[in-house]
């Protein structure tokens, strides 16, 4: 029942993209609601989320391939092919959101290298095709040497390109909110707990094939993981906020006060913290809660829900100081705000973005994984 | 005749014709014969604009000194590049920020003309992933829309806010039709003139061609320079605030200038190196 809802979900995000998709594509981006001083917006926050996601799924595949943790058995091959799903996916967001996508080969043929841009893009190409083999050897040799290899500097990939993100942000040394130290910090972080809410969302709602015991094994292993994580995440916003507000810096105030008090500040407090945040961690701390497989996955849901809205408020907040003060009453013209809420067509685009991601995972469970055999079955 | 001598003429009659009633009342308004004797500023650095241009490019430094004593807020200098630049709605190079300070009474205004500062360490060219924002010979920092994929990386890196992005925008697109009176937006288009940014013609043609799509700022009129002549906000600013030349040369009026010491440059602790200076 569930899996149906799940593919009726995607099938409908979908649909209602191809419009947003359609419209991007052909009339261009004057219905895009980001502008030319907030000019990343929806879709390069989805990047930094899907992106992100692709390396956590990746970092839980290691376990059970590189790390051999029990609970983990069986269910690398899924992560993987998560990994392979949600990576292109995020780089479509991006994609749309480039003036001239046409013109996205000179970033492998005229790259500058300089660029955080450049080195992200070589990155994630390199990581997809790492994932890619990964898969394979998984598929036809999990236990050889190759396979090892592959994972490990997939691994290593996974943590590199996840921080990259964050310093893509980060390294822009004019916008204080993102010139932190902690922000690339923070990314694979952010990456392995997105990774461990969508596989709880997975195991929870769709791999009824694991054995019982293993798979309350794994919920209660996943709910711990996104206990940690939830806590460092906290600690990292309590200590990045606390120390902008207490140090007083005109740019870093306006930030952090636009996401706590803010037009857009429920996106904070109630999707980021209380459904993303508080409402998993206390439920997924009750072991019998962690274990139902319903609850777990819909946690998983609420997590993933929370970190798209946690990755929005790192993109969106640090353009909202104004780099001239008066700049955006100075001059008058269309795009030229500080205001941005997300537009319907950008919405629609996200919903083909995801709509793609949430059927490509499930039919490549249904009818790519199952049909081979599981890795455990291999080696029998 | 040089656009120097065309200054002085059209000034000279703007100027008979305000002082005229007045001179009836036997008070004279016109500037006194000394000051009038005294070479306007556009002059000279026209002068010395031709003189930098006998050097290698590489040898010339091209600065801005914006007076902010002298700024009176008019925008003319906004407008002129808007219309040098043909430049579409929501695109602007030169916006001047207006801030109140005091209070009542005690109030003032004070009015800051941003330009690219054409950073020597630019933080935009850095992030730039195809190297479509560059420094030419001249140092000048530019956009080869040809080349940009449009990604706003180096929107996001300008600490001065110098970068637009255009979106495709035509002044002419609303525009109804009506038989016989009106065009309509699609025909009116073709008034819109191609801008000559980079000594090239961009026309606005559909909503995927360059420069759509691409983040857009101030060359320093690169396009006026390369002729001998001003960038468009020089020659307009009507408080004489805006200069404009080479700091390579010893005896240009902007060396003369920088080398002041109530000079400044916006956000120094950036380390980015402006070649925009201001005189407060
Ligand atoms: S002002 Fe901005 S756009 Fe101009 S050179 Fe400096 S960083 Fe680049
Ligand atoms: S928008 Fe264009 S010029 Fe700016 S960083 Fe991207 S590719 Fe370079």
């Amino acid at each position: 029942m569930l899996k149906k809802i799940s593919y009726a979900v995607g099938a409908l995000a979908l649909l209602f993209g191809l419009w947003g998709v359609y419209v991007r594509l052909f009339e261009g981006e004057q219905s895009a609601n980001y502008g030319s001083y907030i000019g990343w917006g929806l879709w390069v926050a989805m990047y930094l989320f899907l992106a992100g996601l692709a390396a956590g799924a990746y970092m839980l595949a290691a376990f059970e391939y590189l790390f051999n943790v029990p609970q983990f058995k069986g269910t690398g091959k899924t992560m993987l092919w998560a990994a392979l799903v949600t990576l292109p996916a995020g780089l479509a967001s991006i994609g749309m959101d480039l003036g001239h996508i046409d013109r996205i080969w000179k970033v492998y043929l005229q790259p500058n290298f300089n660029s955080f841009l450049a080195l992200m893009v070589w990155g994630y190409t390199i990581f997809l095709i790492l994932i890619a083999l990964s898969l394979y050897f998984a598929f036809k040799s999990p236990e050889k040497a190759a396979m090892k290899v592959v994972m490990w500097i997939g691994f290593v990939t996974s943590i590199l390109v996840a921080g990259g993100v964050g310093f893509l942000l980060g390294g822009n040394a004019a916008r204080l909110y993102w010139h932190v130290g902690l922000l690339p910090v923070q990314f694979p972080v952010f990456a392995i707990a997105s990774g461990a809410g969508l596989m709880l969302l997975i195991v929870g709602w769709f791999m009824s094939n694991l054995e019982e015991k293993q798979r309350s094994d794994l919920l209660w292993t996943l709910a711990i993981v996104t206990i940690a994580t939830s806590v460092a995440k906290l600690y990292f916003l309590v200590a990045d906020y606390t120390q902008s507000l207490y140090g007083g810096v005109t740019d870093n105030l306006i930030a952090v006060n636009y996401v706590l008090n803010g037009p857009h500040a429920f996106m904070f407090w109630g999707v980021q913290i209380v459904l993303g945040l508080l409402i998993p961690v206390i439920v997924l701390a009750q072991p019998k809660l962690a274990k139902n497989g319903f609850i777990a996955g819909l946690m998983g849901l609420f997590l993933l829900i929370g970190y798209a809205a946690a990755r929005i408020l790192i993109v969106v907040p640090g353009q909202v100081a104004e780099m001239m003060p008066g700049q955006a009453e100075a001059f008058v013209g269309p795009k030229l705000t500080l205001a941005y809420t997300p537009s319907l067509m950008e919405w629609s685009v996200t919903s083909a973005v995801f709509g793609f991601a949430i059927l490509g995972i499930l039919i490549g469970m249904d009818y790519l994984l199952n049909r081979m055999p599981r890795s455990t079955e291999v080696k029998k | 005749m040089t656009e120097a001598n065309l200054l002085q003429k059209y000034a000279s009659e703007v100027f008979a014709g305000l002082v005229a009633p007045v001179a009836e009342l036997g008070i004279s308004a016109a500037p006194a014969a000394d000051a009038l004797a005294k070479e306007d500023v556009l002059v000279r650095m026209e002068r010395e604009l031709k003189r930098a241009l006998e050097k290698p490019a590489s040898e010339r430094r091209w600065v801005m000194v914006i007076d902010l004593r002298r700024c009176i807020g008019c925008h003319a200098c906004t407008v002129a590049c808007v219309a040098e630049n043909k430049l579409p709605p929501g695109v602007v190079y030169r916006p001047v920020m207006t801030e109140e300070v005091g209070t009542y009474p005690n109030v003032t205004m004070k009015f800051l003309p941003r330009p690219c500062m054409q950073c020597e360490k630019s933080p935009c060219t850095e992030v730039c992933p195809v190297t479509a924002t560059y420094h030419d010979e001249e140092g000048v920092v530019v956009v080869d829309y040809e080349q940009c994929i449009g990604c706003r990386a180096c929107m996001a890196a300008c600490p001065y806010g110098a970068r637009t992005f255009d979106f495709g925008y035509t002044y002419t697109e609303q525009l109804p039709v009506f038989d016989g009176a009106i065009v309509g937006g699609e025909n009116a288009a073709g008034y819109e003139h191609a801008s000559q940014e980079y000594g090239e013609a961009w026309k606005r043609e559909g909503r995927h061609e360059s420069p759509v799509g691409n983040v857009r700022k101030c060359h320093f009129c690169l396009h006026r320079i390369k002729d001998g002549i001003l960038p468009a906000c020089t020659t307009t600013c009507i408080g004489r605030a805006t200069y404009f030349g080479d700091a390579n040369d010893p005896d240009s009026l902007v060396t003369e200038l920088i080398n002041k010491p109530n000079v400044i440059r916006l956000k120094e602790e950036l380390g980015t190196e402006p070649r925009v200076y201001y005189i407060v």
